[in-house]
Protein backbone atom coordinates (compact mmCIF):
# COMPACT_ATOMS: atom_id res chain seq x y z
CA UNK A 1 0.00 0.00 0.00
CA UNK A 2 1.55 3.40 -0.83
CA UNK A 3 1.87 6.14 1.76
CA UNK A 4 -1.16 8.22 2.62
CA UNK A 5 -0.83 12.48 1.06
CA UNK A 6 1.09 14.10 3.16
CA UNK A 7 -2.03 16.25 4.36
CA UNK A 8 -3.31 12.99 6.09
CA UNK A 9 0.06 12.89 7.73
CA UNK A 10 -0.04 13.98 11.56
CA UNK A 11 1.84 16.91 12.02
CA UNK A 12 5.11 16.12 14.30
CA UNK A 13 7.26 18.57 15.97
CA UNK A 14 8.04 22.18 14.35
CA UNK A 15 4.79 23.99 14.55
CA UNK A 16 4.82 27.62 14.25
CA UNK A 17 4.02 29.54 17.68
CA UNK A 18 1.58 31.60 16.91
CA UNK A 19 0.68 34.17 18.88
CA UNK A 20 -2.76 36.52 19.03
CA UNK A 21 -2.11 40.21 19.52
CA UNK A 22 -5.38 41.83 21.28
CA UNK A 23 -6.67 44.95 21.93
CA UNK A 24 -10.26 45.58 23.39
CA UNK A 25 -12.41 48.40 24.37
CA UNK A 26 -16.38 48.82 24.57
CA UNK A 27 -19.17 50.92 22.97
CA UNK A 28 -22.93 52.43 24.70
CA UNK A 29 -25.21 50.57 22.69
CA UNK A 30 -26.40 53.91 21.71
CA UNK A 31 -23.13 54.50 19.84
CA UNK A 32 -22.59 51.42 18.17
CA UNK A 33 -24.39 52.02 15.20
CA UNK A 34 -21.35 55.01 14.44
CA UNK A 35 -18.94 52.74 14.93
CA UNK A 36 -20.65 50.44 12.85
CA UNK A 37 -20.43 52.99 10.21
CA UNK A 38 -16.96 53.96 10.49
CA UNK A 39 -15.78 50.49 10.84
CA UNK A 40 -17.07 50.08 7.61
CA UNK A 41 -15.75 52.09 5.92
CA UNK A 42 -12.20 51.77 7.42
CA UNK A 43 -12.36 47.98 7.02
CA UNK A 44 -11.78 45.94 4.06
CA UNK A 45 -14.90 46.33 1.83
CA UNK A 46 -16.96 43.30 2.41
CA UNK A 47 -20.58 42.35 3.20
CA UNK A 48 -20.85 43.27 6.97
CA UNK A 49 -21.11 40.04 8.75
CA UNK A 50 -23.07 39.32 11.92
CA UNK A 51 -22.78 36.26 14.15
CA UNK A 52 -24.31 33.89 16.89
CA UNK A 53 -21.56 31.90 18.75
CA UNK A 54 -22.27 30.28 21.92
CA UNK A 55 -18.75 29.80 23.86
CA UNK A 56 -18.39 27.51 26.21
CA UNK A 57 -14.73 27.24 28.62
CA UNK A 58 -13.59 23.73 29.47
CA UNK A 59 -11.18 23.59 32.55
CA UNK A 60 -8.82 20.54 33.84
CA UNK A 61 -7.72 20.71 37.32
CA UNK A 62 -4.66 19.22 37.51
CA UNK A 63 -2.19 18.77 40.68
CA UNK A 64 -1.44 21.92 40.09
CA UNK A 65 -2.57 25.04 41.27
CA UNK A 66 -3.58 26.52 38.05
CA UNK A 67 -6.18 24.56 35.59
CA UNK A 68 -5.68 24.11 31.80
CA UNK A 69 -8.07 26.33 29.93
CA UNK A 70 -9.86 25.40 26.64
CA UNK A 71 -12.39 27.32 25.32
CA UNK A 72 -15.12 25.68 22.28
CA UNK A 73 -16.97 27.81 20.05
CA UNK A 74 -20.13 26.98 17.91
CA UNK A 75 -22.06 28.70 15.46
CA UNK A 76 -25.67 29.43 16.73
CA UNK A 77 -26.35 30.74 13.06
CA UNK A 78 -25.00 28.71 10.88
CA UNK A 79 -25.81 25.42 10.22
CA UNK A 80 -23.07 23.17 9.32
CA UNK A 81 -19.75 25.26 10.75
CA UNK A 82 -17.34 23.39 12.47
CA UNK A 83 -16.86 23.88 16.05
CA UNK A 84 -13.95 25.65 17.19
CA UNK A 85 -11.47 24.89 19.63
CA UNK A 86 -9.25 27.74 20.82
CA UNK A 87 -6.04 27.96 23.60
CA UNK A 88 -5.27 30.78 24.91
CA UNK A 89 -1.72 31.41 26.88
CA UNK A 90 -0.75 33.23 29.46
CA UNK A 91 -0.47 37.52 28.17
CA UNK A 92 3.35 37.80 28.17
CA UNK A 93 4.25 40.50 29.73
CA UNK A 94 7.69 42.36 30.02
CA UNK A 95 7.43 44.55 26.99
CA UNK A 96 5.98 48.21 27.64
CA UNK A 97 6.83 49.16 24.15
CA UNK A 98 4.40 46.58 23.10
CA UNK A 99 0.76 48.19 22.52
CA UNK A 100 -1.35 45.15 22.18
CA UNK A 101 -2.06 42.12 24.50
CA UNK A 102 0.29 39.27 23.21
CA UNK A 103 -0.54 35.62 24.02
CA UNK A 104 0.20 32.32 22.63
CA UNK A 105 -3.02 30.78 20.93
CA UNK A 106 -3.95 27.38 19.20
CA UNK A 107 -6.23 26.83 16.98
CA UNK A 108 -8.63 23.75 14.91
CA UNK A 109 -11.99 23.35 14.11
CA UNK A 110 -13.54 20.32 15.19
CA UNK A 111 -16.66 18.11 14.85
CA UNK A 112 -19.29 18.54 16.90
CA UNK A 113 -19.16 16.07 19.79
CA UNK A 114 -16.60 18.05 20.90
CA UNK A 115 -17.94 18.35 24.61
CA UNK A 116 -18.28 14.98 25.00
CA UNK A 117 -14.20 14.34 24.20
CA UNK A 118 -13.63 17.42 26.52
CA UNK A 119 -15.94 15.83 29.37
CA UNK A 120 -14.61 12.36 28.93
CA UNK A 121 -10.97 13.81 28.63
CA UNK A 122 -12.18 15.38 32.32
CA UNK A 123 -12.57 18.65 31.40
CA UNK A 124 -15.60 20.26 33.51
CA UNK A 125 -17.59 23.32 32.13
CA UNK A 126 -16.62 26.43 33.63
CA UNK A 127 -18.92 29.04 32.29
CA UNK A 128 -20.81 30.13 28.40
CA UNK A 129 -21.76 32.49 27.19
CA UNK A 130 -23.49 33.60 23.97
CA UNK A 131 -21.66 36.16 21.65
CA UNK A 132 -23.81 38.35 18.86
CA UNK A 133 -22.47 40.87 17.20
CA UNK A 134 -20.75 42.05 13.82
CA UNK A 135 -17.25 41.47 12.59
CA UNK A 136 -14.61 42.85 10.34
CA UNK A 137 -11.09 42.42 8.68
CA UNK A 138 -8.85 44.49 7.74
CA UNK A 139 -5.85 42.77 6.36
CA UNK A 140 -5.22 40.25 8.64
CA UNK A 141 -7.13 42.20 11.47
CA UNK A 142 -9.61 40.88 12.59
CA UNK A 143 -12.23 43.39 14.48
CA UNK A 144 -14.86 41.65 16.31
CA UNK A 145 -18.06 44.00 18.22
CA UNK A 146 -20.18 41.59 20.13
CA UNK A 147 -22.43 42.13 23.06
CA UNK A 148 -22.19 38.91 25.42
CA UNK A 149 -25.64 37.61 26.74
CA UNK A 150 -25.53 35.57 30.40
CA UNK A 151 -27.03 31.95 29.67
CA UNK A 152 -29.68 31.93 32.41
CA UNK A 153 -30.13 28.38 32.43
CA UNK A 154 -27.12 26.24 31.33
CA UNK A 155 -26.86 25.11 27.82
CA UNK A 156 -29.82 26.63 26.95
CA UNK A 157 -28.82 28.85 24.57
CA UNK A 158 -32.31 30.73 23.92
CA UNK A 159 -32.79 32.07 27.55
CA UNK A 160 -30.06 34.50 27.28
CA UNK A 161 -29.92 37.94 29.06
CA UNK A 162 -27.16 40.75 28.78
CA UNK A 163 -24.18 40.99 30.70
CA UNK A 164 -24.13 44.95 30.40
CA UNK A 165 -25.51 48.03 28.12
CA UNK A 166 -22.16 48.03 26.18
CA UNK A 167 -20.89 45.84 22.97
CA UNK A 168 -17.08 44.74 23.64
CA UNK A 169 -14.70 45.16 20.80
CA UNK A 170 -11.82 43.02 19.98
CA UNK A 171 -9.31 44.24 17.70
CA UNK A 172 -6.96 40.57 17.03
CA UNK A 173 -4.20 39.80 15.29
CA UNK A 174 -2.80 36.06 14.92
CA UNK A 175 0.47 36.17 14.02
CA UNK A 176 3.63 34.00 14.16
CA UNK A 177 5.57 34.83 16.92
CA UNK A 178 7.95 37.74 16.83
CA UNK A 179 6.20 39.90 14.78
CA UNK A 180 5.95 42.68 16.91
CA UNK A 181 5.46 45.47 14.08
CA UNK A 182 1.82 43.69 13.98
CA UNK A 183 1.41 45.81 17.45
CA UNK A 184 2.32 49.15 15.97
CA UNK A 185 -0.36 48.69 12.77
CA UNK A 186 -2.94 47.62 15.33
CA UNK A 187 -2.12 50.78 17.48
CA UNK A 188 -2.56 53.15 14.40
CA UNK A 189 -5.88 51.65 13.61
CA UNK A 190 -6.62 51.60 17.18
CA UNK A 191 -5.92 55.51 17.06
CA UNK A 192 -8.64 55.87 14.10
CA UNK A 193 -11.29 54.47 16.08
CA UNK A 194 -10.92 57.59 18.65
CA UNK A 195 -12.61 58.71 20.50
CA UNK A 196 -15.90 56.33 19.66
CA UNK A 197 -14.04 53.84 21.37
CA UNK A 198 -10.74 53.22 23.28
CA UNK A 199 -8.67 50.01 22.48
CA UNK A 200 -6.27 49.25 24.61
CA UNK A 201 -4.23 46.04 25.71
CA UNK A 202 -6.06 45.18 29.10
CA UNK A 203 -4.50 42.52 31.33
CA UNK A 204 -7.26 40.25 32.77
CA UNK A 205 -5.13 39.30 36.21
CA UNK A 206 -6.03 42.81 36.66
CA UNK A 207 -9.51 42.11 37.18
CA UNK A 208 -9.54 39.12 38.63
CA UNK B 1 17.23 46.29 -13.44
CA UNK B 2 14.56 44.09 -13.73
CA UNK B 3 13.97 44.08 -10.22
CA UNK B 4 13.32 47.78 -10.13
CA UNK B 5 10.93 47.72 -12.84
CA UNK B 6 8.65 44.86 -11.16
CA UNK B 7 9.20 46.97 -7.69
CA UNK B 8 7.87 50.00 -9.91
CA UNK B 9 4.56 48.30 -11.46
CA UNK B 10 3.81 46.41 -8.30
CA UNK B 11 3.85 49.87 -6.36
CA UNK B 12 1.78 51.64 -9.42
CA UNK B 13 -0.74 49.31 -9.24
CA UNK B 14 -0.75 49.68 -4.97
CA UNK B 15 -0.71 53.35 -5.87
CA UNK B 16 -3.77 53.30 -8.35
CA UNK B 17 -5.80 51.09 -6.11
CA UNK B 18 -5.39 53.35 -3.18
CA UNK B 19 -6.13 56.36 -5.34
CA UNK B 20 -9.22 54.59 -6.70
CA UNK B 21 -10.40 54.06 -3.12
CA UNK B 22 -9.82 57.87 -2.39
CA UNK B 23 -11.55 58.67 -5.42
CA UNK B 24 -14.71 56.43 -4.83
CA UNK B 25 -15.08 58.10 -0.97
CA UNK B 26 -14.63 61.12 -2.19
CA UNK B 27 -16.95 61.13 -4.67
CA UNK B 28 -19.90 59.22 -2.07
CA UNK B 29 -18.82 62.08 -0.14
CA UNK B 30 -19.55 64.93 -2.00
CA UNK B 31 -23.07 63.12 -3.47
CA UNK B 32 -23.84 62.73 0.23
CA UNK B 33 -23.16 66.39 0.70
CA UNK B 34 -24.77 67.67 -2.23
CA UNK B 35 -28.16 65.54 -2.08
CA UNK B 36 -28.56 64.80 1.41
CA UNK B 37 -27.39 67.88 3.07
CA UNK B 38 -30.95 68.99 5.11
CA UNK B 39 -30.91 64.71 6.24
CA UNK B 40 -27.06 65.39 7.28
CA UNK B 41 -26.06 65.02 10.66
CA UNK B 42 -22.24 65.74 11.87
CA UNK B 43 -21.44 62.59 13.05
CA UNK B 44 -22.13 61.22 9.51
CA UNK B 45 -19.41 63.80 8.05
CA UNK B 46 -17.13 63.20 10.89
CA UNK B 47 -17.19 59.38 9.43
CA UNK B 48 -16.51 60.35 6.04
CA UNK B 49 -13.65 62.81 7.20
CA UNK B 50 -12.37 60.07 9.00
CA UNK B 51 -12.71 57.21 6.45
CA UNK B 52 -10.88 59.97 4.22
CA UNK B 53 -7.89 60.39 6.43
CA UNK B 54 -7.71 56.78 7.01
CA UNK B 55 -7.45 56.25 3.10
CA UNK B 56 -4.87 59.51 2.60
CA UNK B 57 -2.96 57.35 5.52
CA UNK B 58 -2.90 54.51 4.13
CA UNK B 59 -2.08 56.40 0.54
CA UNK B 60 1.10 57.85 2.95
CA UNK B 61 1.77 54.37 4.20
CA UNK B 62 2.05 52.90 0.51
CA UNK B 63 4.85 55.93 -0.64
CA UNK B 64 7.06 55.65 2.24
CA UNK B 65 7.09 51.98 1.92
CA UNK B 66 10.73 50.59 1.26
CA UNK B 67 9.25 48.76 -1.94
CA UNK B 68 8.53 51.41 -3.09
CA UNK B 69 10.61 53.51 -5.58
CA UNK B 70 11.57 57.20 -5.78
CA UNK B 71 8.95 58.44 -7.92
CA UNK B 72 10.52 61.54 -8.12
CA UNK B 73 13.49 59.65 -9.99
CA UNK B 74 10.82 58.80 -12.89
CA UNK B 75 10.27 60.86 -15.60
CA UNK B 76 6.50 61.08 -17.75
CA UNK B 77 7.04 62.17 -21.12
CA UNK B 78 4.40 62.37 -23.67
CA UNK B 79 5.48 61.12 -26.84
CA UNK B 80 2.02 61.83 -29.31
CA UNK B 81 -0.55 64.53 -28.75
CA UNK B 82 -3.45 63.91 -31.11
CA UNK B 83 -6.63 66.30 -31.22
CA UNK B 84 -8.06 62.94 -31.99
CA UNK B 85 -10.58 61.04 -29.68
CA UNK B 86 -8.66 57.91 -28.17
CA UNK B 87 -10.86 54.71 -27.11
CA UNK B 88 -8.36 53.60 -24.93
CA UNK B 89 -7.81 56.69 -22.71
CA UNK B 90 -11.42 57.11 -22.30
CA UNK B 91 -12.10 53.16 -20.84
CA UNK B 92 -8.90 53.90 -18.59
CA UNK B 93 -9.47 56.80 -17.15
CA UNK B 94 -13.56 56.09 -17.23
CA UNK B 95 -14.88 58.61 -19.49
CA UNK B 96 -13.20 61.45 -18.12
CA UNK B 97 -10.03 61.99 -20.37
CA UNK B 98 -11.22 61.69 -24.26
CA UNK B 99 -8.77 63.28 -25.81
CA UNK B 100 -4.78 63.12 -25.24
CA UNK B 101 -3.81 66.64 -26.32
CA UNK B 102 -2.02 70.06 -26.04
CA UNK B 103 -4.87 71.73 -23.73
CA UNK B 104 -5.27 68.49 -21.57
CA UNK B 105 -1.56 67.27 -21.03
CA UNK B 106 -0.27 70.51 -19.27
CA UNK B 107 -2.83 69.95 -16.44
CA UNK B 108 -2.34 66.41 -16.30
CA UNK B 109 1.57 65.64 -16.53
CA UNK B 110 2.22 69.19 -14.24
CA UNK B 111 5.39 68.47 -12.17
CA UNK B 112 5.20 72.45 -10.58
CA UNK B 113 2.48 74.35 -9.18
CA UNK B 114 1.10 77.21 -11.69
CA UNK B 115 2.80 80.28 -12.00
CA UNK B 116 0.76 82.51 -9.97
CA UNK B 117 1.04 80.16 -7.13
CA UNK B 118 4.88 79.88 -7.87
CA UNK B 119 5.00 83.58 -7.79
CA UNK B 120 2.99 83.39 -4.21
CA UNK B 121 5.13 81.01 -2.88
CA UNK B 122 8.54 82.76 -4.05
CA UNK B 123 6.93 86.07 -2.81
CA UNK B 124 6.67 84.11 0.90
CA UNK B 125 9.73 82.64 1.34
CA UNK B 126 11.50 85.96 0.62
CA UNK B 127 9.04 87.78 3.56
CA UNK B 128 10.01 84.76 5.38
CA UNK B 129 13.96 85.28 4.46
CA UNK B 130 13.72 89.28 5.22
CA UNK B 131 12.58 89.00 9.23
CA UNK B 132 15.45 86.93 9.97
CA UNK B 133 16.11 84.23 12.27
CA UNK B 134 15.77 85.82 15.86
CA UNK B 135 12.22 87.44 15.02
CA UNK B 136 11.02 84.29 13.61
CA UNK B 137 12.08 82.27 16.74
CA UNK B 138 10.03 84.97 18.76
CA UNK B 139 7.04 84.53 16.65
CA UNK B 140 7.02 80.58 16.67
CA UNK B 141 7.12 81.07 20.14
CA UNK B 142 4.38 83.45 20.65
CA UNK B 143 2.08 81.62 18.29
CA UNK B 144 2.80 78.26 20.19
CA UNK B 145 2.08 80.56 23.43
CA UNK B 146 -0.92 81.36 22.12
CA UNK B 147 -2.39 77.93 21.41
CA UNK B 148 -1.33 76.31 23.93
CA UNK B 149 -3.70 79.57 26.23
CA UNK B 150 -6.30 78.40 23.53
CA UNK B 151 -6.27 74.79 24.51
CA UNK B 152 -6.50 75.63 27.77
CA UNK B 153 -9.18 77.56 28.11
CA UNK B 154 -11.16 75.25 25.36
CA UNK B 155 -10.24 72.05 28.42
CA UNK B 156 -11.31 74.35 30.85
CA UNK B 157 -14.61 75.42 29.43
CA UNK B 158 -15.01 71.33 28.76
CA UNK B 159 -14.37 70.45 32.39
CA UNK B 160 -16.81 72.72 33.30
CA UNK B 161 -19.96 72.55 31.36
CA UNK B 162 -19.54 69.00 31.70
CA UNK B 163 -19.46 68.66 35.74
CA UNK B 164 -23.07 70.33 34.29
CA UNK B 165 -23.56 67.46 33.08
CA UNK B 166 -24.17 69.77 29.23
CA UNK B 167 -22.74 66.59 27.34
CA UNK B 168 -24.73 63.21 28.10
CA UNK B 169 -23.89 61.93 24.80
CA UNK B 170 -20.66 62.85 24.62
CA UNK B 171 -19.92 59.12 26.48
CA UNK B 172 -19.65 56.30 23.41
CA UNK B 173 -18.13 54.20 25.55
CA UNK B 174 -18.42 53.45 29.47
CA UNK B 175 -14.87 52.12 31.04
CA UNK B 176 -16.23 50.45 33.88
CA UNK B 177 -18.58 48.09 30.95
CA UNK B 178 -15.11 47.89 29.39
CA UNK B 179 -13.47 45.98 32.23
CA UNK B 180 -16.67 44.11 33.25
CA UNK B 181 -16.93 42.34 29.84
CA UNK B 182 -13.07 41.65 29.59
CA UNK B 183 -13.54 40.43 32.91
CA UNK B 184 -16.44 37.98 31.67
CA UNK B 185 -14.71 36.82 28.96
CA UNK B 186 -11.65 36.31 29.95
CA UNK B 187 -12.10 34.41 32.56
CA UNK B 188 -16.08 34.23 33.17
CA UNK B 189 -16.53 37.01 36.30
CA UNK B 190 -20.45 37.73 35.84
CA UNK B 191 -21.25 34.72 33.82
CA UNK B 192 -21.73 32.21 36.29
CA UNK B 193 -23.23 33.84 39.19
CA UNK B 194 -23.64 31.30 41.20
CA UNK B 195 -20.26 30.38 41.14
CA UNK B 196 -17.95 31.86 43.03
CA UNK B 197 -14.04 31.46 42.20
CA UNK B 198 -12.97 28.03 41.96
CA UNK B 199 -12.46 25.97 45.48
CA UNK B 200 -15.64 27.49 47.24
CA UNK B 201 -17.86 25.78 44.27
CA UNK B 202 -18.43 22.48 46.21
CA UNK B 203 -19.56 23.48 49.32
CA UNK B 204 -22.70 24.94 47.28
CA UNK B 205 -24.33 21.81 46.18
CA UNK B 206 -24.44 20.78 49.85
CA UNK B 207 -27.48 23.19 50.80
CA UNK B 208 -30.47 22.13 49.20
CA UNK B 209 -32.01 25.96 49.64
CA UNK B 210 -34.25 27.06 47.37
CA UNK B 211 -31.61 30.02 46.68
CA UNK B 212 -28.96 28.06 45.24
CA UNK B 213 -31.21 25.18 43.31
CA UNK B 214 -29.71 26.00 40.61
CA UNK B 215 -26.09 26.98 41.52
CA UNK B 216 -26.35 23.78 42.88
CA UNK B 217 -26.44 22.12 39.80
CA UNK B 218 -24.28 23.69 38.24
CA UNK B 219 -22.24 23.39 40.91
CA UNK B 220 -22.62 19.64 40.79
CA UNK B 221 -21.89 19.32 37.29
CA UNK B 222 -18.98 20.80 37.34
CA UNK B 223 -17.01 19.02 40.62
CA UNK B 224 -18.60 15.86 39.87
CA UNK B 225 -16.24 14.11 38.24
CA UNK B 226 -16.97 10.36 39.12
CA UNK B 227 -20.32 10.57 40.84
CA UNK B 228 -23.21 9.55 38.67
CA UNK B 229 -26.05 11.75 38.06
CA UNK B 230 -28.40 9.64 39.47
CA UNK B 231 -27.58 11.01 42.74
CA UNK B 232 -28.87 14.23 42.37
CA UNK B 233 -32.05 15.40 44.32
CA UNK B 234 -34.89 14.35 42.46
CA UNK B 235 -36.40 17.41 41.70
CA UNK B 236 -32.88 18.81 39.49
CA UNK B 237 -32.56 15.20 37.68
CA UNK B 238 -34.13 16.64 34.53
CA UNK B 239 -31.59 19.62 34.69
CA UNK B 240 -28.74 17.40 35.18
CA UNK B 241 -29.26 14.59 32.77
CA UNK B 242 -29.13 17.13 30.09
CA UNK B 243 -25.89 18.57 31.90
CA UNK B 244 -24.40 15.53 32.08
CA UNK B 245 -24.47 15.39 28.30
CA UNK B 246 -23.61 17.84 26.22
CA UNK B 247 -23.99 21.31 27.38
CA UNK B 248 -24.42 22.70 24.11
CA UNK B 249 -27.25 20.58 23.06
CA UNK B 250 -30.08 21.12 24.66
CA UNK B 251 -33.11 19.90 23.54
CA UNK B 252 -36.03 22.21 23.90
CA UNK B 253 -38.26 20.06 26.24
CA UNK B 254 -35.94 20.45 29.00
CA UNK B 255 -36.61 24.58 29.05
CA UNK B 256 -40.05 24.05 30.25
CA UNK B 257 -39.17 21.24 32.79
CA UNK B 258 -37.16 24.00 34.53
CA UNK B 259 -38.83 26.52 33.65
CA UNK B 260 -40.46 27.42 37.05
CA UNK B 261 -37.24 26.23 38.90
CA UNK B 262 -34.82 28.94 37.13
CA UNK B 263 -37.57 31.98 37.56
CA UNK B 264 -36.18 32.10 40.85
CA UNK B 265 -35.93 36.03 42.28
CA UNK B 266 -31.85 35.31 43.81
CA UNK B 267 -30.38 34.78 41.12
CA UNK B 268 -30.38 37.49 38.55
CA UNK B 269 -29.20 40.35 41.71
CA UNK B 270 -25.71 41.20 39.98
Amino acid sequence: MEAPPVTMMPVTGGTINMMEYLLQGSVLDHSLESLIHRLRGLCDNMEPETFVDHEMVFLLKGQQASPFVLRARRSLDRTGAPWHLRYLGQPEMGDKNRHALVRNCVDIATSENLTDFLMEMGFRMDHEFVARGHLFRKGIMKIVVYKVFRILVPGNTENTEALSLSYLVELSVVAPAGQDVVSDDMRNFAEQLKPLVHLEKIDPKRLM
Amino acid sequence: MQREEKQLEASLDALLSQVADLKNSLGSFIYKLENEYDRLTWPSVLDSFALLSGQLNTLNKVLKHEKTPLFRNQVIIPLVLSPDRDEDLMRQTEGRVPVFSHEVVPDHLRTKPDPEVEEQEKQLTTDAARIGADAAQKQIQSLNKMCSNLLEKINKEERESESGGLRPNKQTFNPADTNALVAAVAFGKGLSNWRPSGSSGPSQPGQPGAGTVLAGASGLQQVQMAGAPSQQQPMLSGVQMAQAGQPGKMPSGIKTNIKSASMHPYQRNT
